[in-house]
């Protein structure tokens, strides 16, 4: 029953996972950029839950469609001012503007937030459901649920809707896009807000039930590398089944091998992964 | 070269510097330059030169400076022995590494080497042997001459000088050689190098071992002079972001550029932190972060880049 | 045999894009393959390259297998090529680009830099020669990639669209060029669209439509062979209906 707990627990971690790790196999698939700030937006996107909860007295209802809206306007500004022109220079500047853009924001969180590990309210969204002897709280049972539901809305958009066929025009071919009357520039900048704005949504939800640090963004981004390697680069489902796969193995060797060693299970598996099946367990080649 | 006169003047001036300088803030940052470029020089093999950037060359660095230190603490022998050993171990790590990724195109190696160093910082955090959490420290106090334990940076100054000209003049003959201009083919395009018979996996591989091997160089040094280390200041993440910032800013694949880097950014740091007291780790990083997003955005050549404009004349468009 | 391949076949997916493609090459002469867009000439060109490697058949190289070789073994072995799209090393001068190739059979610096000068003179890029190789234009990068190519001293030259994209002065300076590769006895195998370039050039042309040898000869017989003239108006055809 416990062991069932924990795979539970460790599904609904996995979904939120699922979430903002769609974000970055958007971006990575689409124009082939590895964002290495990905896990400081989710670091942001808690931080704006915390405040806008303890200064605007607003709850998730508004706060996670809030810091939807602003990583959104995050991830297009970030690709408008940066991406885009680093996308034209060397490896090594692609590289390096992401991750400088990650220093930044995880040190300016630090001289502005504190190290202090911060909290929303435990009974935020209600208490503790029992389903069939299941004990699971309301908050990551709402954080888990609705990740899941918005990771698959984010696909159907990409695979059901004219604008998911523009950006999947671009991602196919730049230029045969751009003869069909496609502005790539737009289109990515657009895949950038998507992507951003995943990790606002996963942000505020994690937020609901999870520490909030300036630091947390590190493990994070490494989660969701993890993800996509395992789910296969630009492949939203990869995402959102090797999502909730890392969150049960985190969950369960948590559990049964101790707190400790659950990141140097998911970062090896990472490493295992990269040596067998470089395009992802569910990958195509 | 064109340029040795002022290469030269640079020497003097750095070898020169604990004798001009009698303050020991000083001469502590002039000894830390020094240690800077050694690191992010070593890191330039792979990253620079092979255009293979690591993000995870703290792994390295702090498997010299565990390796230094463990030998004292567990065989008492002079930290400095623990140097070769540092970087024996190494070189195999880099095998393992290296040999998976490099068959991979894009951003793979840099994803692998974040997740190889972190797995590396998190096993040592819980590790007895090697102090786990609380680090190792080194001798309290000098045994004999060979503990390499002085008070004054003086010392230290000459000999992390001694281990740069030696890693910047191999460097020099490894630009020069058939391996300089394969790395440079394999940075320019794995596809068309390899069209040329490159051997491109056995090539950066090279380059990654010689890299390994002087980085953990650098670590066992650092862990000599200061005496102490611990999981942060051996593997922390910020171990390998430093490399990658001093040597991209002052040029990145150039065979000065990451001493350019180091005389500007060392100082600034030291200097921040003087100020700030340990709050000004953050804010260094702060500018640190800044100034790569700068360098990424504005001229990913890094100072090298401006100074070849600078004394070259303008190419121009021809046929 | 110099150059043999025998029912070369590469799939993607359930696409056959080169479908049972023979080849032979004797040692010196210049064959040209030819065929409308997507008739598989490219494919099999990257096959004979190894670039990618055939679903099926086999490729000799002077007795020796090469079908699963990897470049860098065909470079060594003597089969050098340059790309349709020139991919010249852009942070090095064009000098540096050359020795790169020549170091493939000389180790030392200074050797290789001799072989580098002596394909610098003979494609006439000597005076180019410490230039960064980002300060050419495409006809510059064309002859770049030849010459890199020539300094690995290659014995067959498999030549990717090296005339695409320059006007006819230059291709007429570039025709005059392979000529001259083929004098000094390197054999070369080149894939073109402009027809007139194939004319000109090539000693024996090998036509390929979807993915299949149909006609080969004396270009000048194979333009006129009837098969070869219903694929290119076919093709024509269907574009003008687009």
């Amino acid at each position: 029953m416990i062991l069932l707990q924990v795979i539970v627990s460790g599904l609904l971690m996995g979904s939120v996972y699922a979430l903002f790790s769609s974000g970055l196999t958007l971006i990575w698939g689409m124009m082939n950029v590895v964002n290495f700030a990905h896990g400081d937006f989710v670091m942001l996107a808690m931080y704006v839950a915390f405040f806008a909860f303890t200064l605007l007295k607003v709850g998730p209802l508004l706060f996670v469609p809030l810091a939807a809206a602003l990583l959104f306007m995050l991830g297009v500004v970030v690709y408008l001012g940066l991406v885009r022109h680093v996308v034209r220079g060397p490896p090594l500047a692609q590289i390096l503007g992401t991750f400088g853009l990650a220093l930044v924001l995880r040190y300016a969180a630090f001289w502005a937030f504190t190290a202090n590990f911060v909290s929303l309210p435990d009974n935020l969204v209600g208490g503790t459901f029992d389903i069939g002897g299941l004990r699971i709280e309301a908050s990551r049972l709402l954080g888990g649920v609705l990740a899941l539901v918005i990771t698959i809305g984010m696909h159907l958009i990409l695979t059901r809707t004219a604008l998911g066929s523009r950006l999947l025009a671009v991602s196919e071919d730049r230029s045969a896009a751009m003869l069909m009357g496609i502005r790539p520039d737009r289109m990515q900048a657009i895949a950038w807000g998507f992507g951003a704005a995943s990790t606002g949504i996963a942000g505020a939800l994690i937020a609901l039930f999870f520490y909030i640090s300036p630091t947390v963004g590190e493990s994070l981004a490494l989660v969701a590398f993890v993800v996509v390697c395992l789910g296969g680069f630009g492949s939203v489902p990869g995402a959102l089944i090797a999502g909730l796969a890392i969150g049960v193995i985190e969950a369960l060797s948590g559990y049964l091998i101790g707190a400790v060693y659950k990141d140097v299970l998911v970062y090896s598996l990472f490493l295992i992964v990269l040596w067998v099946r470089p395009r992802g367990l569910m990958g195509t080649s | 070269m064109k340029h040795w006169p002022i290469a030269l003047a640079g020497f003097v001036a750095i070898a020169a510097w604990p004798l001009l300088v009698h303050d020991v803030f000083l001469q502590r940052v002039g000894a830390l330059v020094l240690l800077a470029a050694i690191s992010a020089s070593a890191w330039n093999l792979i990253g620079g030169y092979a255009g293979q950037v690591s993000v995870g060359h703290s792994i390295y660095f702090g498997i010299g400076a565990y390796a230094a230190l463990t030998l004292y603490t567990e065989l008492g022998w002079p930290p400095i022995a623990g140097a070769p050993i540092g970087m024996v171990v190494s070189m195999l790590i880099a095998v393992v590494i290296g040999t998976p990724t490099f068959r991979l195109r894009g951003h793979y190696f840099s994803m692998a080497t974040i997740a190889a160093a972190e797995l590396a910082r998190i096993l040592a955090s819980n590790w007895p042997l090697v102090g786990a959490a609380v680090g190792l420290m080194g001798p309290p106090r000098p045994r004999s001459v060979a503990d390499l334990s002085f008070i004054s940076p003086v010392p230290y100054h000459y000999l992390f000088l001694a281990a740069l000209v030696a890693l910047l003049g191999l460097t020099w003959a490894m630009q020069r050689s058939r391996m300089g201009y394969y790395l440079a083919a394999i940075r320019g395009g794995d596809r068309a190098a390899s069209s040329l018979g490159v051997p491109v996996l056995r090539y950066k591989l090279y380059a990654l071992l010689l890299s390994a091997a002087f980085t953990s160089l650098a670590g066992s040094l650092y862990a000599v002079m200061v005496g102490f280390i611990d999981p942060e200041s051996a593997l922390g993440i910020l171990i390998s972001v430093k490399m990658v910032i001093v040597a991209a800013l002052g040029g990145a694949g150039t065979l000065f550029g990451p001493l350019v880097g180091a005389i500007i950014l060392v100082p600034l740091e030291e200097t921040t932190n003087a100020l700030y007291g340990g709050s000004g780790t953050g804010i260094t990083f702060i500018i640190y972060g800044a100034i790569i997003v700068f360098v990424a955005r504005f001229q990913p050549g890094g100072i090298a880049e401006i100074w070849r404009k600078l004394t070259e004349r303008r190419p121009t468009r021809v046929s | 045999m110099f150059l043999e391949a025998r029912g070369i076949i590469k799939a993607f997916g359930s696409f056959r894009a080169v479908d049972g493609a023979d080849l032979d090459v004797t040692e010196g002469e210049i064959v040209g393959l030819i065929g409308p867009n997507g008739a598989g000439k490219s494919t099999f060109f990257n096959c004979l390259a190894g670039d990618t490697q055939p679903t099926a058949g086999t490729i000799r190289f002077l007795d020796r297998d090469v079908t699963n070789a990897t470049p860098e073994d065909h470079a060594r072995f003597g089969l050098a090529r340059t790309f349709q799209v020139p991919v010249t090393f852009e942070d090095m001068s064009v000098a540096d680009n050359v020795m790169v190739g020549a170091f493939l059979r000389h180790r030392a610096r200074a050797a290789a830099r001799r072989v580098a000068e002596e394909v610098l003179d003979f494609t006439g890029l000597s005076a180019l020669a410490d230039t960064p190789a980002r300060s050419l234009g495409t006809p510059g990068r064309k002859r770049l990639e030849i010459a890199r190519a020539l300094a690995t001293e290659p014995r067959l030259l498999l030549l990717d669209e090296a005339l695409a994209g320059l006007t006819p002065a230059e291709i007429r300076l570039a025709i005059e060029l392979v000529r001259r590769i083929k004098a000094r006895g390197i054999t070369i195998v080149i894939v073109e669209h402009i027809m007139e370039v194939i004319l000109s050039l090539a000693e024996r042309a090998v036509v390929f439509h979807q993915g299949k040898v149909i006609a080969q000869g004396a270009p000048r017989a194979v333009v006129d062979d009837p098969a070869v003239v219903s694929a290119y108006l076919g093709h024509h055809m269907k574009r003008v209906r687009v």
